[in-house]
């Protein structure tokens, strides 16, 4: 009876540390995934096969989303809806203003010289990427581009993303699929 | 002897369903794609447009023209019908179907991506593509192009014309603007 005891005693290992740091585990992840995606739109980007990979982009980058219907939003809060602002794209102006103004005061952005045929201009030192869903007609975007080029605004350094897999086709880049 | 092993049994749970569901979920969680795979094209915009008066020498450039050739019909069916998802209050997107674009590359037409990127190349294996590089006197460079989206077209057409230009060796890509909406 005594050696039917201590079998069982090793048989029922303290499992309580294992499932505390399991827990834990999964509450890192949890929230690492909540922090990455905050910025994100859940869009479908379109595949480009040439392009520079988004390698360590810049922390103080500010990303712009664009939605199919036109829609522009920054940090989940939409700012131009197409269907309620129409062709006012002033509150796109105000939007890239006031991240402008936030981040220089904030010293996440700053302003450098730039010489531009002979003459100095304050431009954006950071860049400012814009993610547009595949099927978002392109005049949207370009309207963005030229609120940035405005010299009031100088975002110079304009980004827009792209990927490496279309998740709408289903089509993937060749780098992705050779090493499988 | 019997209560007591009875006890025993009580006090230790069976650990394992649980620890079997808790991993699942890890599993779960790392395999969810939180990793977005994307990659930018840089568009350096210009710096003196409205701030100083500095006349600037033409350059010569390549025009790639991209003209819609039939719109296409918007698809809401495979992400859960027209509407707004409850969960994102985003509107649900669609996949547009029968989307067709052609290019006018300078004065040629091309009616395919592939077509589109072997005229590319050619242009670029030419001489004349050839233009002085005025930050590196004495040296040649490729001649930039710029992309005139027309009214209709989508990020996607612009984002794969800009491909083909990349893959071509046009490092200096401009965005033709102000052509206007499409409806």
């Amino acid at each position: 009876m005594n050696l039917e005891k201590m079998v069982q005693e090793e048989l029922d290992m303290d499992m309580t540390p294992m499932i505390d740091c399991v827990f834990l585990l999964m509450i890192f992840f949890v929230l690492v995934i909540d922090l990455s995606q905050k910025n994100l739109e859940d869009l479908i980007l379109p595949r480009a096969e040439f392009q520079e990979p988004d390698e360590e982009p810049d922390e103080n980058r500010p990303i712009l989303n664009v939605l199919q219907n036109g829609t522009v939003i920054y940090s989940s809060k939409v700012y131009y809806d197409p269907a309620q602002h129409g062709k006012d794209y002033s509150k796109i102006k105000d939007l890239l203003g006031d991240i402008r103004r936030v981040g220089i005061a904030n010293k996440t952005l700053t302003l450098v010289d730039k010489d531009v045929g002979g003459a100095t201009a304050k431009v954006m030192d950071e860049p400012i990427l814009i993610r547009a869903d595949k099927w978002t007609e392109w005049h949207y975007v370009g309207e963005i581009m030229k609120q940035c080029s405005q010299p009031d605004i100088a975002f110079w350094k304009v980004q827009l993303a792209l990927s490496e897999e279309d998740k709408e086709t289903g089509e993937k880049n060749a780098s992705l699929t050779r090493g499988q | 002897m019997s209560a007591i092993d009875d006890a025993q049994e009580e006090a230790n749970m069976d650990l394992t369903p649980m620890i079997d569901v808790v991993f699942l979920m890890i599993i779960f969680f790392i395999c969810i794609e939180f990793k977005v795979l994307e990659s930018k094209l840089d568009a350096f915009l210009p710096t003196d447009k409205g701030s100083q008066s500095t006349v600037v020498e033409p350059e010569e450039q390549l025009s790639i023209k991209i003209h819609v050739e039939s719109k296409g019909t918007e698809d809401y069916e495979r992400y859960g019908g027209k509407g707004v998802n409850p969960n994102t209050g985003r509107p649900n997107r669609f996949v547009l179907d029968g989307h067709k674009v052609k290019w006018e590359v300078g004065p040629k037409p091309v009616y395919t991506l592939e077509a589109l990127r072997k005229e590319l190349v050619r242009i670029a294996s030419l001489p004349e593509s050839q233009i002085p590089d005025k930050a590196n006197p004495g040296k040649t460079k490729l001649m930039s192009c710029v992309i005139e989206a027309y009214p209709g077209t989508y990020y996607n057409d612009v984002s794969r014309t800009s491909d083909a230009a990349q893959s071509a060796n046009f490092a200096e890509i401009n965005f033709g603007g102000g052509l206007g909406p499409g409806k």
